[in-house]
């Protein structure tokens, strides 16, 4: 069987190099038949991963020891959903999920399109199965899943496997990796429409109007993909935090940020036809960092944990990315001509330069983010000393660039297109810039004093304002006209340009999130050593250990701490905070207590068993202000997003107010 | 029996303490000054976050740490003695000195560059007229009253 899987995996390298070949070669000499050819290569290099991810999955499933990767990353006690989701929990299997997610964007786009842009699709491939035969490269001869344990000449099966490491045997970490994947992979994809558009020397923006979904749907995904390792983080790690700054962590944030500036800046392209060069870095920025954030992963140059460990593949994609970046600072430099802008700025105070403004911020925390990353890198190779840049580092540099870029949040979609008036300016502002202020005020008299957090909740409330005015203008109006309630106004506003009022709930829900970071600055923890019958207080909190327990699964021991929570003198719950050790890798994880509440979370772990006195439990209690708000503020991102996606109602011309002849004409007249 | 095995298991694991004593985290100065300083177990986290078992380094660290603090020793003495033990790396960001300046610079100064390009091209992508803008043309009646009615339609368009 691991025969078959790993021809199936050599027969799709072979094929994506026939289709890279034959698509290029079809274009070039005009051969349609070879095309065609790719495009069935395209589909058969799908049905060969499917079949060798099948393989390794149905391995997995059935505990076939004599393959190397399910006895490395599952046992027979496992949970059949996380035998199943071992198949991304390792280096080989993991980028054999990042081949056939590939295989499969590739297969959806080359069907989709087999009727349309038939001067960019062959092109599109060629991209396309470029960065699928790397990843090929890898599946095949570097890190292949089927390879089996061998001892001398024969296949030896081990007893039983040594797990997948416990901290992954969470719901949440099941979809994690996919969702991100399915983010990192799909960024491949407005990149290869990007790059065939220069190569075609395509004039128009046919590859962003085609790409513009796409590139939602993929942002969306790396969304939820950063969100639920931050959800998981949460809920499993034990200290109660989301976000650690870790190398990988902002790996996958720095094509986040990159394809954010994009999302924004292609509506200067559409609506302008601006900002043609950036567009097109930023789009193969995203790819690249994309390409970086798996390096980042598989390498080991970096020491994360998440890392898969060190391995000898990180020369294989500096590569890549080498090549990578080569091959489109080249096609952009050689087809600057195709990349003119068609209009010019007729103001500062305009809704062109603050997206301008938008994405310089967007790219510098990119910047500040990859570069605290790569920073202990570069001061060992010069310095030859080591030093960590950790939390404290990123949390000081990035809060002042993303309240920042809150602000801009806020004030961007009120500044018109061309100019703005003062007039209108302060028409727009006066009353969120006062409710802002009036809340600041507030603050300070009820007690806090922590500036950033004074700065943020006002920006909020100051960009929530702007948001919400800015649906109740609309929806006046249109309730108005239309004698409809104001509910049915605001759908009905919504629907008729859902990019826009999609992309404003989209805010919005930033700024729920903003909110929940906040709360950040208000935590309050301790940790205590109590036995049964013992009582612990924590801020409004009273706690007592009501009984400690302990049990036995096939899988792990579990031991548990029942604490009732009071407050006030009154009973309101009871948490269970619980720790395990798998029996099969002999690792420990922690199932934290967590009573979410709007205003705050409690959250107990516990870490261990006292030494001191043997029937005392070791109990880290915290409390996190507002963090629910980051999820929900999630919630609302995600429909949004989803919103922006609906076709809008009306049909919305982009009428672009000039066009390059325009241009020049204007500039003789001035001559 | 094997359940009895397995009990004396997870007694034996579960009943590795953080330090032996007492436990140093119950001190809230050494959790405050535990973030400032990484565990060296690869997890990543501070010292006060890293949440593994029997850790081989979180352990003993925090357990000198609280003695650090019992001691009365200052903040800015038990960093440095920590950094004299384990080299820089142990400080959770870099030292504001020398070469490691620079990674604390660099974002802002990358920030600032820029903005100073943006700036830079927003000016030279400004129309000609409206950079310089003629004060001349503003002044005619005419001209004003045409001004005001592109305006009113653009706010309308948007």
């Amino acid at each position: 069987m691991e025969n078959l899987g790993a021809l199936a995996v050599l027969l799709a390298f072979c094929l994506s190099i026939y289709a890279v070949l034959s698509s290029a070669v079809g274009a070039l000499k005009k051969k349609p038949f070879l095309i065609l050819s790719a495009e069935r290569a395209v589909y058969s290099i799908w049905i060969l991963l499917t079949l060798a991810s099948g393989l390794l999955v149905y391995s997995l499933l059935t505990g076939d020891m004599r393959l190397a990767y399910v006895a490395g990353r599952t046992n027979h006690a496992m949970p059949t959903i996380y035998k199943f989701t071992a198949w991304w929990g390792g280096q080989e299997g993991s980028l054999l999920f990042w081949s056939w997610i590939l295989s499969s964007y590739s297969a959806v786009v080359t069907w989709t399109n087999r009727r349309k842009f038939r001067q960019m699709m062959p092109w599109v491939i060629v991209v396309l199965m470029s960065t699928q035969c790397f990843f090929l490269i890898l599946n095949a001869f570097v890190e292949s899943p089927f390879q089996v344990l061998a001892v001398g000449k024969g296949i030896i099966a081990a007893e039983d496997g040594r797990g997948l490491s416990p901290l992954l045997q969470y719901w949440a970490m099941a979809i994690h990796p996919p969702m991100l994947y399915l983010g990192y992979v799909g960024f491949v994809v407005p990149f290869a429409f990007a790059m065939s558009s220069l190569i075609t020397r395509q004039p128009g923006d046919a590859w962003i109007h085609t790409t513009r979904r796409w590139t939602i749907v993929t942002w969306l995904f790396q969304s939820c993909g950063i969100i639920l390792g931050a959800g998981w983080a949460y809920a499993v790690l034990g200290w109660g935090g989301y976000w650690g700054w870790d190398p990988v962590e902002n790996a996958s944030l720095l094509p986040w940020i990159t394809a954010t500036a994009f999302l924004h800046s292609v509506m200067m392209q559409e609506k302008k036809g601006m900002m043609k060069v950036w567009n097109m870095a930023l789009i193969s920025a995203t790819f690249l960092l994309c390409i970086f954030g798996t390096f980042l992963t598989r390498s080991g140059i970096v020491s994360s944990v998440h890392a898969f460990g060190v391995s000898a593949i990180g020369k294989y994609f500096v590569a890549f990315i080498a090549i990578g970046l080569g091959a489109s600072v080249y096609l952009i430099l050689s087809r600057l001509d195709y990349l003119k802008s068609e209009a010019r700025l007729e103001s500062v105070v305009s809704r062109e330069s603050s997206f301008l403004f938008n994405n310089l911020i967007l790219l510098a925390s990119c910047f500040a983010v990859l570069w605290g990353t790569l920073f202990p890198v570069i001061t060992e190779a010069i310095m030859g000393e080591k030093v960590s840049v950790g939390a404290p580092f990123f949390n000081r540099v990035n809060i002042p660039i993303g309240l920042f870029l809150l602000f801009l949040t806020g004030v961007g979609p009120l500044i018109a297109w061309r100019r703005s008036s003062l007039e209108s300016l302060k028409r727009a502002f006066l009353w969120p810039s006062v409710a802002a202020v009036l809340l600041v005020a507030v603050l300070i008299v009820a007690g806090i004093r922590h500036f950033y957090a004074l700065m943020s909740f006002g920006l909020c409330l100051f960009v929530a304002a702007t948001i919400v005015s800015e649906f109740l203008k609309g929806s006046l109006a249109i309730a108005a006209r239309n004698n409809m309630n104001l509910v049915r106004a605001m759908v009905e506003l919504t629907h008729r340009n859902t990019r826009r009022y999609g992309g404003y709930i989209v805010h919005m829900g930033i700024v729920l999130m903003f909110v929940g970071f906040t709360g950040a600055a208000f935590n309050k923890d301790d940790t205590v050593e109590v036995g049964t019958g013992e009582t612990f207080r924590l801020g409004k909190y009273e706690m007592k250990v009501r009984e400690i327990q302990d049990g036995d699964t096939p899988n792990y021991m579990w031991q548990r701490a029942v604490v009732d929570i009071s407050k006030g003198g009154e009973q309101i719950g009871t948490l269970r905070p619980e720790r395990r050790i798998y029996k099969a890798s002999q690792e420990p994880n922690s199932i934290v207590g967590i009573r979410r509440r709007l205003n705050e979370d409690l959250y107990l772990n516990f870490a261990s068993m006292s030494q001191s006195s043997s029937d005392k439990a070791i109990i880290q209690a915290f409390v996190f202000p507002l963090v629910s708000w980051i999820w929900i503020g999630f919630g609302v991102l995600f429909a949004g997003s989803i919103i922006c996606l609906i076709p809008p109602k009306v049909r919305l011309q982009y009428a672009r107010t000039e066009v390059v002849g325009v241009v020049q004409k204007h500039a003789k007249v001035e001559k | 029996m094997r359940r009895l095995k397995s009990r004396l298991l997870l007694a034996a694991l579960l009943a590795a303490t953080l330090a032996p004593g007492s436990t140093p985290l119950q001190n809230p100065e050494v959790r405050r000054i535990g973030k400032k300083l990484g565990c060296q177990c690869g997890c990543q986290s501070s010292l006060t976050e890293c949440n593994m078992l029997q850790c081989h380094f979180a352990d003993p660290a925090r357990a000198e740490l609280l003695r650090m603090v019992d001691s009365g020793q200052s903040e800015a003495g038990i960093l440095k003695a920590f950094v004299d033990r384990y080299g820089k790396a142990i400080l959770r960001e870099p030292p504001t000195e020398g070469f490691f300046l620079i990674g604390w610079v660099m974002p802002f100064v990358a920030t600032a560059a820029g903005a100073v390009f943006l700036w830079w091209f927003v000016r030279r992508k400004l129309r000609p007229e409206a950079a310089a803008a003629p004060a001349a043309e503003l002044s005619s009646e005419a001209y004003a009253r045409y001004r005001d009615r592109i305006e009113k339609d653009l706010a309308k368009l948007d």
